[in-house]
């Protein structure tokens, strides 16, 4: 099974009731894998005509009280900002995978980590915020899209799981099963039909003095919320790390060869990787952040998450970047001689 | 005019061999050749597909824009430069799926461009799903069950809309295929060339054979002149003509219609913005003393 596929099978598990989707490469094994598996356990599949359908049966269905989903590639991600926008406004649920590659424009179809900002920014207007997982492995995948629906019905958010054609394309051995769910919120809220109880309505528009103002301090109050109980992130040999990496998704991976070969060289390495990209894990890099200690970025873009690193370490110690942009994936030989070169500076600067 | 000045040399075409995309470049090329038509005077606009490359084996003027969007692009186009040859040409999702509202109000809007679409009823660029116009029953490895939905007509809807030239080839006829074309390069107005391209790699219900029998020109007596002729012709489905089935002569054109060309025949683009104009504006805004 490939991580496209193990991504599927993991949302059927999780009880999804509808998938929409439109073709992009390199993603087109989910909706292929979909279109097989829906049917068979009775639940919905549909190619739309366009990422923007796509997006907007999801909004419908999760309307309904159902779970929904969809996935795309970069740009068709770019199309679908609109409708998370409204998901948002309108408090609903919903899945979306990125099986990102590069960009801007067409650009290319090679795994890239160039949706960091529209990720964890938000590429649709307004002020709101969507909780990103970003998996490094094919078991991962499973366990982010497991996640991603618990999170989504508890918070009323879109879950973004993003992942790269890597990810996608890559086979490892998974185990699937279901781990025991979260409380979740009865929803009250969906259209199931008014008999016997007032009317839902389902809308993002809040006209009227201050109503809107109101409604967005209240999705305030709950991203405030993820961000205080929903950080994961991975961490290792970082207490006595003299250069902390930081990376996610497929790029931890090379980082984490990297770091275990200039280990073997006497070079003290750690890393930090991120498994929530927004909720960023900005508490635990602050925490290890100080003055004997360099932050080095790895990102498959022309950087992206550094910010947030910076932001986090708040000029605590110095933060360096290092990327490959444009679907180009750095090699473990090509880190293990940044971090050297690194250590050389370091010891310049003692 | 010779073809040759409009080939590339030493590029990858990334089709499949067998792939109805390359007697359709080529007979585009005679086409435009047959009618004198320069590279310089010519801009290729297209979208995302195995057909929206074409763009990219012509040297010529290129524009190759966003998925389902190369109708907008190339209106502008038009607009900005009516002096140039505009072809906008792209595969069947690309412009009736992804680009389906566009298609619509592009016919309504009507610029003096030419719609060349490769109709292989399938997505040959993400590898095999069915697309707008692929037949009821296909089987693909995500239209398992086969296709339940009624293809798209993009003939019959043009019709509706009172495009101004509407036609249909098939890929396989390289003669017939060139002459249609150029009439409607040659066409004032929007004309729409939808042209059947089997798809050697995904497509193994439309192929070659299948299209030759299932297709016949349309009689030298049918007259395209006749709007509810044309329909009933569009609508024909156990053999699907061949040929141009609709013309509107005399329909203004958008360039024709916007104002800025009905007293000045200078191209947009090399007009030169009215300071003095500009100025008597801003004196407007200004308090009196």
């Amino acid at each position: 099974m490939c991580g496209n596929e193990a991504l599927a099978e993991a949302a059927i598990l999780a009880g999804c009731d509808a998938y929409f989707g439109y073709p992009i490469t390199p993603q087109n094994e989910i909706p292929a894998y979909m279109s097989r598996r829906m049917p068979e356990e009775g639940r919905v599949f549909v190619q739309s005509e366009s990422e923007l359908a796509a997006i907007n049966m999801v909004f419908g269905a999760s309307a309904t009280g159902k779970r929904a989903m969809t996935s795309s590639s970069s740009p068709g991600i770019s199309l679908m900002q609109e409708g998370i926008s409204y998901l948002a406004g309108a408090e609903l649920p919903a899945v979306v995978v990125n099986i990102t590659r590069g960009g801007p424009g067409l650009g290319n179809i090679s795994p890239a980590q160039s949706d960091y900002f529209q990720a964890t920014r938000g590429g649709g207007h307004g002020d709101y915020r969507t909780i990103v997982l970003a998996p490094s492995s094919v078991q991962e995948m499973v366990d982010c899209m497991l996640l991603a629906f618990d999170l989504a019905d508890q918070y009323r958010m879109t879950v973004l799981v993003l992942a790269d054609g890597i990810l996608g394309q890559m086979m490892e051995p998974i185990v699937l099963e279901k781990k025991p769910s979260r409380e979740l919120p009865p929803k009250d809220w969906a259209l199931t039909g008014a008999k016997g109880r007032e009317q839902n309505i389902i809308r993002s528009l809040w006209l009227g003095e201050g109503v809107l103002e109101k409604h967005n301090n209240k999705l305030k109050a709950k991203y405030e919320q993820v961000q205080e109980n929903e950080v994961l992130c991975e961490q290792y040999e970082v207490d006595d790390a003299e250069i902390v990496v930081v990376a996610y998704g497929v790029t931890a991976r090379i980082v984490r060869g990297a770091a275990a070969k200039a280990r073997e060289e006497g070079i003290k390495v750690g890393w930090i990787r991120p498994i929530t990209l927004w909720p960023f894990p900005t508490e635990q890099i602050s925490k290890v952040a100080n003055e004997f200690r360099i932050f080095l970025t790895v990102e498959m873009s022309a950087g992206q998450m550094v910010e947030d690193v910076k932001l986090a370490v708040a000029g605590k110690a110095p933060v360096v970047f290092y990327g490959r942009p444009g679907g180009s994936v750095p090699t473990v030989d090509e880190l293990l001689d940044k971090i050297r070169q690194l250590t050389l500076r370091h010891e310049i600067k003692i | 005019m010779d073809t040759q000045i409009f080939d590339m040399h030493n590029i990858d075409i990334a089709w499949c061999p067998g792939c109805g995309n390359f007697p359709i470049l080529k007979t585009l090329k005679q086409a435009l050749a047959e009618l004198e038509i320069e590279p310089a005077n010519l801009v290729l606009v297209s979208g995302i597909g195995q057909a929206a490359k074409i763009p990219h084996y012509f040297k010529t003027n290129v524009f190759n824009g966003l998925h389902g969007r190369a109708l907008p692009a190339a209106t502008a186009i038009k607009a900005a430069n009516p002096a140039l040859t505009v072809i906008s040409e792209s595969g069947d999702g690309d412009m009736y799926g992804e680009g389906g509202n566009h298609f619509l109000h592009t016919i309504r809007r009507n610029p003096d461009i030419t719609n060349i679409v490769h109709n292989n009823m399938v997505y040959g660029l993400t590898k095999g799903q069915a697309s707008p116009t692929s037949q009821i029953g296909f089987k693909t490895p995500v239209q398992v069950g086969g296709v339940f939905l009624e293809p798209f007509n993009p003939l019959a809807v043009a019709i509706a809309l009172d495009a101004s030239f509407v036609a249909r080839c098939f890929a396989g006829d390289a003669e017939q295929t060139k002459e249609i074309i150029k009439k409607a390069i040659k066409h004032k107005g929007y004309a729409l060339v939808d042209i059947f391209q089997p798809c050697a790699s995904f497509n193994k219900l439309n192929t070659y054979e299948w299209f030759k029998k299932h297709t016949y020109y349309l009689e030298d007596s049918h007259d395209h002149s006749n709007k509810n002729e044309a329909f009933k012709k569009a609508t024909e489905e156990e053999k699907f003509p061949l040929g141009i089935f609709y013309i509107k002569p005399d329909k203004k054109t958008f360039e024709e219609n916007i104002g800025i060309y009905q007293e000045n025949q200078q191209p947009l683009y090399e007009r030169k913005p009215n300071t003095g104009k500009l100025h008597s504006l801003i004196e407007t805004f200004k308090f009196a003393d």
